[in-house]
């Protein structure tokens, strides 16, 4: 299986990494300045392509790891050149080009996996396991939280550009949209509160209620306020016959304590954080490489995946109507959608 | 100084018996309670007289009283103490009703005696160094705040707390007030917006009140605050529940967590236990509630502070039932 990478920022660089624990090749990089495809390139013993369309005629599989307001051209344009697709989550910038990417991969004939990685996180995997197992009962109260610092690449940062990434409500917060509906169902009304003025708070900051189909509540916190190296998830599933929590300060199995002068952080990890926030407890297998791994399965023999690009689809319709209510102060309900069933 | 305990239908009426009958400069004055038999267990347990009437506890002149009875019976002991000029520390929520808490506000403004909500956040150690750090602006100004008090369902507590009628409603009555207090008193602003939505699934068999709740607030600075005052925590669970905050101001982050001071305790024949090191808040709240009464001065905690908790609460249910945010006016 041949694989081209497209976008070599942190997620590109993330999976081209995981991608060496499968047995698919890495044949080519395309990058928005050449000369960063080229390094990658040289790194993974592949090609660097100018542009996508070059590169389509060499591969099978394309991974387009590029900003959100990118995912949904290259989508068609991959559909097009009749190759699968892997798209890095949110699966597009609004509803009506997430809708028209699942249409024209369908007609092509070709696969479209989204990359919502917290559905391969051993610990989110472990709750939702142990939800289906009847651990919590008919679940009633869920809380999911992702607290992390500002995304701060010095040149083109586009996470901070509402227009390219959505912010942080879609960025960041679409990640525990998706699991709150794989745990608890069907979303009916978003109502969420938000803060992002670059001058008046230091980054940016939501809490939304979710209300399920079947009644149960959801509360979900994303956070971009906090200071680097921090990269904190909670989250809690009440049901009812009992309870599931996550913290992952509590389960972080080190802790480091290092002299320095001043008054930095002095726990977790010790280590200075990258530019963007990836989180990071030790595991054998990273969950970046457990998602390219069952990727690999389901496009060379069908093997189930845990999400299709319709549940994509559904929380970036979630993550869209929690900015909507942000500016309307109203909660939004989500229409259903011909895709989502 | 001279206190009593009007009812024990409020499980909190032990841990205010066992203070009031440790504390050197208190004399427990007695109990008086409805329920006769259970009245005269706990005045044999704390060492106190038992009074079979409110009036006859009264008509000893304590220089204040506490009152824990069901939510409900808040208004008629308040106006009896008021009406016997003795002082009140009443349990939370204040009332049921707006009408009810604005009358025993009255009441004990007409009759010059101390209306004290008992808010023990307000006496918690950690909840306390955190409002020092916000005073002394090392937050800076606080933008946004998640906030939990979820507990254990009730019923095993005291079964009326699951009772409607006498409880004015469920886990929103029973645990929004908490953080609404705190949350006010930490922005010292006034909450404007009421978003909220409630839940039955969690005991649905055993009650007919909401057991889960989760609320978005919105104070008249701007500042807004989520509160989870759902009964998630299981029947099996090392304590009864807790209460926490994470806020977010411009100049960094604060977790506070009101009851993390614990022991872990595991054994071969229980199930593993907290045990709490904590500060006792409610020993302190006692100690406000006999300086405010000695100073003759309002206590730290007000039964307006009580009131304008209840108002969240209340605007809570009208949101749950509407789908909508609602709006306070003041």
């Amino acid at each position: 299986m041949k694989i081209g990478i497209i976008g070599v920022g942190a997620m590109g660089g993330t999976h081209a990494d995981a991608w060496t624990h499968t047995p698919a090749r890495i044949v080519g990089f395309v990058a928005e300045h050449f000369e960063h495809a080229r390094a990658m390139a040289e790194k993974y013993n592949a090609q660097a392509y100018p542009d996508l369309a070059s590169l389509l005629p060499h591969i099978d599989v394309i991974d387009i790891c590029t900003p959100t307001h990118l995912h949904s051209e290259m989508v068609l344009q991959a559909a097009a050149a009749g190759v699968d697709i892997i798209c890095e989550k949110p699966l597009a910038r609004s509803v009506a080009e997430g809708q028209k990417m699942i249409r024209a991969s369908k007609e092509a004939g070709v696969k479209l996996l989204v990359g919502h990685v917290v559905r391969f996180f051993p610990e989110y995997v472990g709750a939702k396991r142990a939800v289906e197992a009847g651990q919590v009962g008919e679940v009633a109260v869920v809380r999911l939280q992702r607290d992390v610092f500002r995304p701060r690449k010095t040149v083109g940062n586009w996470f901070l550009d509402f227009e390219r990434s959505g912010g942080m409500i879609l960025d960041l917060m679409i990640h525990d949209f998706d699991y709150a509906r794989w745990v608890a169902g069907p979303v009916k009304t978003v109502f969420c509160k938000h803060i992002g003025d670059p001058e008046t708070s230091p980054g940016d900051h939501g809490l939304a209620i979710l209300t399920h189909e079947n009644g149960a509540i959801s509360h979900v916190e994303g956070s971009w306020a906090y200071p680097p190296p921090t990269f904190r998830t909670r989250f809690e599933i009440a049901g009812s016959g009992g309870l599931l929590i996550h913290d992952s300060d509590a389960s972080a199995p080190i802790s480091v304590y290092r002299h320095k002068g001043g008054d930095g952080p002095s726990s977790g990890s010790g280590e200075a954080a990258g530019d963007v926030p990836v989180p990071a407890s030790p595991l054998l297998e990273s969950p970046y490489a457990t998602q390219l791994k069952a990727f690999y399965d389901h496009l060379r023999n069908g093997a189930p995946l845990p999400l299709s690009a319709e549940d994509g689809l559904a929380a970036l319709q979630i993550a869209l109507a929690a900015i909507e209510s942000t500016q309307t102060g109203k909660p939004v309900q989500i229409k259903p959608l011909p895709e989502v069933a | 100084m001279r206190l009593g305990i009007m009812s024990f239908a409020h499980h909190h009426a032990e841990s205010y018996a066992h203070a009031l009958s440790t504390m050197p400069d208190v004399e427990f004055i007695g109990i008086a309670d409805d329920d006769r038999a259970r009245g005269e267990q706990y005045a044999r347990q704390y060492g106190a007289p038992f009074y079979p009437s409110y009036e006859a506890l009264l008509a000893e002149r304590p220089d204040g009283v506490i009152i824990c009875s069901e939510n409900v019976r808040h208004w008629p002991l308040v106006e009896l103490a008021a009406q016997a000029g003795v002082n009140v520390m009443c349990e939370k929520p204040l009332a049921t009703t707006l009408a009810d808490g604005q009358a025993m506000l009255d009441a004990c403004e007409q009759a010059g005696v101390i209306l004290m909500t008992a808010f023990p956040m307000r006496f918690s150690a950690p909840i306390l160094e955190v409002k020092a750090l916000l005073d002394r602006g090392g937050l800076g100004k606080v933008l946004a705040v998640n906030s939990v008090n979820q507990g254990q369902m009730p019923v095993h507590h005291r079964a009326w707390f699951v009772d409607k009628e006498l409880a004015g409603g469920g886990s929103v009555f029973d645990h929004t007030v908490h953080l609404a207090d705190v949350l006010r008193w930490y922005l010292d602003s006034e909450v404007v917006e009421v978003y909220a939505q409630t839940n039955r699934i969690m005991h649905r068999e055993e009650v007919e009140v909401e057991t889960g709740g989760l609320l978005l607030i919105t104070f008249a600075n701007g500042t807004f605050a989520s509160i989870d005052c759902s009964w998630s925590r299981p029947l099996i669970y090392p304590t009864w529940g807790g209460l926490a905050l994470d806020l977010i101001g411009d100049k960094g982050v604060v977790n506070v967590d009101a009851f993390s001071q614990n022991l872990t305790a595991y054994s071969n024949t229980d199930q593993p236990a907290w045990l709490p090191w904590l500060s006792d808040s409610d020993r302190a709240m006692i100690v406000e509630f006999m300086a405010a009464i000695r100073e003759q001065r309002p206590p730290s905690v007000s039964g307006y502070d009580g009131y304008k908790a209840m108002e969240v609460a209340l605007a809570a249910y009208r949101s749950a039932e509407l789908g909508e945010p609602v709006v306070i006016t003041h």
